[in-house]
Parts: C-alpha cells; sequence; structure tokens
C-alpha cells in the first residue's frame, strides 16, 4: 500500500497515538456502508482521531480501486461515493486480524514493564 | 475553499487522473477548509501522481510517464554519475581546500571519466526516448542538465 506519511492533520494535538494508514482507514470507513470523500474524512476523524488531507484521501481511493477493494458507485450530484467490494473486506479483515495480534503482544509487553 | 483554489489546486494533478477524479476532488475541496494544510497536502500529492501516477484508477504505470522513464537506467545513470562527480569535487575541496594543482590527481581523472563517461549514456537516453515520449524525456534532459552543471560549477568557480 501507498505511504502513510501523507495524513494533513490529526486531532490529537500531541501527534502521538494517532493512526494514520489511510488504505487501511478508508476501508474500515467504507465497512460501515458506502461514503463520498468528506463523509469518509469525517467517519475516519471520529473513528480515530486522524483528519486526512483530500490529497492523501484521494491518493488511498485511487489506489484501492486500482486494486478492486473498493468500487465507485453512480455520482451524486458532484460527489461520488464508494463501496466496499468483497475482497476489500477479506482484506480489511486479515489486516485487521493482524493488528489486534500485534495489538495484543505490544500491550502485553508494556503490561510487563 | 474558494471555487477558484479548488479549482486551481485540482488542475495541479495530471490529465488522467482529473478526468476520473476531477470533479469529485474538486466538490470534496469546496467543501472543505481551505487552510494552508489542506493545500500543501493536497500539491504533495498532486506532485506524488505525477511521479508514480494511478492514472485515474490504473495503477500500471505508463510506459512513457515521467515516472517510469527517470527509472530507465540511461536516464538516471548520468544523474547518479553526475552526483557522484560533484561529491568527489567537494570531498576534494573539503579536505585539500580550493587550490588548483600543476599535475592532475586521482580526484581529477575520475571527475573527467564520470563527466565524458555520461556523455554517450545521455546521448543514446535522447535517441531513444525523444521520439517517443518528448516532453517527458526533456524533463528528465533538464535534470541531467543540471546535474551535469551542478558537478561542473566548483570545478569552474573555484579554478581548480
Amino acid at each position: 500500500m501507498r505511504s502513510t506519511r501523507n495524513v494533513a492533520g490529526t486531532e490529537n494535538d500531541a501527534g502521538t497515538g494517532h493512526y494514520s494508514d489511510p488504505p487501511l482507514l478508508v476501508l474500515a470507513s467504507l465497512a460501515s456502508g458506502p461514503k463520498h470523500g468528506h463523509a469518509m474524512i469525517e467517519d475516519i476523524a471520529g473513528l480515530c482521531g486522524t483528519r486526512l488531507g483530500p490529497g492523501t484521501l484521494y491518493g488511498a481511493i485511487a489506489r484501492l480501486e486500482q486494486l478492486g477493494w473498493i468500487e465507485p458507485l453512480p455520482p451524486e450530484e458532484r460527489r461520488r461515493p464508494y463501496r466496499i467490494t468483497a475482497q476489500g473486506l477479506h482484506v480489511l479483515r486479515a489486516k485487521l486480524k493482524t493488528l489486534e495480534l500485534f495489538t495484543r503482544a505490544g500491550l502485553g509487553r508494556l503490561e510487563a514493564l | 475553499m474558494n471555487r477558484v483554489v479548488a479549482h486551481l489546486l485540482t488542475r495541479l494533478y495530471p490529465r488522467d487522473w482529473r478526468e476520473r477524479y476531477g470533479e469529485e476532488f474538486e466538490a470534496l475541496l469546496q467543501n472543505g477548509h481551505g487552510d494552508l494544510r489542506t493545500s500543501a497536502n493536497v500539491i504533495w500529492s498532486a506532485l506524488g501522481e505525477h511521479i508514480f501516477p494511478t492514472r485515474g484508477g490504473n495503477m500500471d504505470q505508463h510506459i512513457n510517464s515521467f515516472g517510469a522513464i527517470i527509472k530507465r537506467p540511461s536516464a538516471f545513470l548520468p544523474l547518479a554519475m553526475s552526483l557522484t562527480a560533484l561529491t568527489l569535487v567537494l570531498g576534494h575541496v573539503a579536505m585539500f581546500g580550493a587550490v588548483r594543482e600543476a599535475d592532475e590527481g586521482t580526484t581529477a581523472h575520475l571527475w573527467q571519466l564520470l563527466m565524458a563517461g555520461q556523455m554517450p549514456v545521455l546521448a543514446f537516453f535522447a535517441i531513444k526516448w525523444l521520439p517517443r515520449a518528448p516532453r517527458q524525456t526533456l524533463y528528465v534532459l533538464a535534470l541531467q542538465t543540471g546535474a551535469v552543471l551542478a558537478s561542473m560549477a566548483p570545478v569552474f568557480l573555484l579554478n581548480l
């Protein structure tokens, strides 16, 4: 997946604890139903406090669409919603499971300190 | 964001990308904040799209795109040779000072080899790629020329 550095901002002022993997964030956002760009930005901000910049968001959208993990729906006026595909759901599930294992292991180590 | 600014920012993206995402992207920009951070994010992403284009949902890089051409050995080798030559000169000046020597040393010979050696590669690159993708090739040639001039500059400016 593409680099995750181009995140325009985060609501977390300290800059720590925010998660910035735009493609994964987009997939997670679309898991709750089709959304257009602005709705995705707001949803992701509510989900983890990370506010994706429009350039970053569309960089992720273009690549996810190419990979066949999301697909466009007919436009509503000038905005186009996207939805996650079955393949995208599969990838999201696999990635979140890996993250869960990683998180559990990491927190376990912190508790041992 | 201001409509004109949103339009101008969208125009920074490659044409293929704009044809696919331009309208919805511009609508998104108009809907959002027009702060400096957003503009910087768009500028940076547009630049990335020029270098590693998704080409409107097609991630396979077009064979004649700038990003694809600059990765060709005949494109990046002259750049690398010029930068190596520049590093040699600057390293030599840093160690021994900007003193003109009567007898040309190893550094001078290496510099000459690097500068002369890249000329056939440059010529090959121009002959091969100019007819296929003139605009992108000219960008690469401009970069290569800049690198050549940069590596020649200290030699002539310091009269080495």
